[in-house]
């Protein structure tokens, strides 16, 4: 594993921005301006510990560790 | 139940009618010769996210769901069935199982749970109604669910044994999802041993699980070895509570009459930002009608009216990647637990806050939980039992948590601690006055 570059902190603040944008435009109609500034906190949050994931670099073969079976049933 | 559990908020259904009928079974059976086990003729609470048949509600602890029924058995029910348990009641817990990302202990439609040792103070969650029913002797077990923290946290705050299995070690099905991968079922009892007898009744593969493993589980405790292998996490340690913290290093002076304890480093992998990323998408896909719904506003805590729709913000990008990590911490923790017969913490970082407030605030360290982290996200046994007390009589946990599929090595080694202390056969003073 090697350490990637992390995003600067201007591109983190514009990931927050547009991913809160993102939920506002879908969700922002039920929420009063208090739970909004809480759901920015929640994606501030969010995009924090993305950026934790991002700063570590996987080699190619590296899968996702879950399980895909292709289902068949039997007769 | 029915006069105690509501001055816990512990008790979601009576299930008197389904309970009467398999007492009654279960006499017949005993006496004529047929003994199904030792859970046979005994009474059990399951936490409100398994399903029941016949009428019988399934809450998922949460006001969109109060009156949400289903036409079967989740396998858990299913299984404690076939091994002659009586299924008592349908216990509380914390709305969708903490899904919404609650702060505080009002978060169930029943009311916020309380804690047995002391009403002023929380049981801990989500399993909250099976920690405080064990604990005030509503039933001698109880079915928990954990995907981080659900049962060792209510185990901690109430004084129990709860013990997290091997993901895939019980089946999901019939039990509400929060999230796939993460989510595990489990006993909280008041011994380590009787976890050990329940875990047995409880695993087993389930076609309509295809998480379960196929490895077989029969309890068999080695509680009198005088040569366990224990690990501590280097700098475990920072930010505990003291009385936790003093209690813990009474409990490494007792294990080191069994035990070799050392101190181990930990790779350094982002454990909490793994498990809270998949925990965050999937819970985010698994109530999306709820969150399409609306619905959320209806929830008990106010915070878990808008938890949900930022966790919609996570990308593919990162889920997956949190995947793909998962996949390297386990195969490094194993390498570092192969070692060992189990890693050992503190169950929590402190004994239970109070009811009204928020937890998060007065919890030190909650944030930084990566024992939690670290098991869960690699799906990590772990057995929460009781090792002291508080000055003002709350208690203290310690944990074992152990490679995957090793719960009889957890377990041997909590019968041992229990078998050199009592902590185990305290009760709470309210209940002892009562008799």
């Amino acid at each position: 594993m090697i350490p990637l570059i992390i995003m600067d902190n201007r591109d983190a603040k514009k990931e927050v921005e547009l991913l809160f944008e993102f939920v506002r435009d879908l969700y922002g109609d039920r929420l009063t301006d208090e739970e909004l500034e809480e759901v920015r906190n929640g994606v501030e949050h969010i995009a924090e510990t993305a950026a934790a994931l991002r700063s570590i670099k996987l080699e190619n073969s590296v899968e996702p560790f879950s399980v895909f079976k292709p289902h068949r049933k039997e007769a | 139940m029915e006069t105690l559990g509501p001055s816990y908020n512990a008790v979601v259904t009576v299930t008197r009618e389904r309970a009467m009928e398999q007492a009654r079974k279960a006499e017949d059976e005993v006496l004529s010769g047929t003994y199904r086990g030792p859970l046979h003729g005994i009474p059990y609470g399951a936490k409100d996210l398994l399903a029941t048949s016949g009428g019988i509600p399934t809450t998922w602890g949460a006001a969109p769901f109060r009156d949400q029924t289903f036409d079967f058995d989740a396998t858990v029910i299913r299984k404690l069935e076939s091994a002659g348990a009586v299924l008592a009641s349908k216990l509380a817990m914390i709305e969708l199982a903490g899904g919404g990302g609650y702060r505080q202990p009002n978060a169930s439609f029943t009311g916020p749970p309380r804690n047995p040792w002391n009403i002023g103070y929380w049981t801990g969650g989500s399993s909250s109604g099976s920690g405080a029913a064990v604990s005030a002797g509503l039933v001698p077990f109880a079915i928990g669910s954990e995907t981080w923290g659900s049962i060792l946290s209510p185990a901690n705050n109430c004084g129990v044994a709860g013990l997290r299995p091997t993901y895939g070690r019980v089946s999901r099905h019939g039990a509400m999802a929060l999230s796939w991968t993460l989510d595990k079922l489990g006993p909280l009892c008041l011994t380590a041993d009787d976890c050990g007898l329940v875990l047995e009744a409880i695993a087993g593969p389930d076609p309509k699980d295809p998480s379960t493993t196929q490895r077989p589980f029969k309890y068999n405790p080695e509680p009198d070895r005088k040569d366990f292998k224990l690990a501590l996490i280097k700098d475990g340690a920072e930010g505990l509570d003291e009385e936790v913290l003093a209690n813990f290093e009474d409990s490494l002076r007792v294990l080191k009459r069994v035990a070799t304890i050392e101190e181990v480093e930990l790779p350094d992998l982002p454990y909490g930002a793994v498990t809270r990323t998949i925990l965050n998408a999937e819970s985010a896909n698994a109530f999306e009608g709820l969150i399409e719904s609306g619905r959320m506003s209806e929830l008990t805590a106010s915070e878990d009216h808008y938890g949900l729709y930022a966790r919609t913000a996570v990308l593919a990008r990162d889920y997956l990647k949190a995947l793909r990590l998962r996949g390297v911490i386990a195969e490094k923790a194993d390498e570092v637990m192969s070692q060992y017969d189990a890693v050992t913490a503190p169950a929590r970082r402190s004994s239970a806050s109070p009811i009204d407030q928020e937890f998060r605030r007065v919890t030190p360290g909650t944030m930084r939980d990566v024992m939690g982290a670290l098991g869960n996200g690699a799906g990590l046994p772990s057995i929460a039992i009781p090792n002291g007390f508080t000055e003002i009589g709350l208690p203290t946990g310690i944990q074992f948590m152990g490679r995957a599929y090793e719960e009889n090595s957890v377990l041997s080694v909590a019968c041992a601690y229990q078998s050199m202390t009592d902590w185990h056969k305290h009760h709470p003073p309210d209940l002892l006055r009562a008799e």
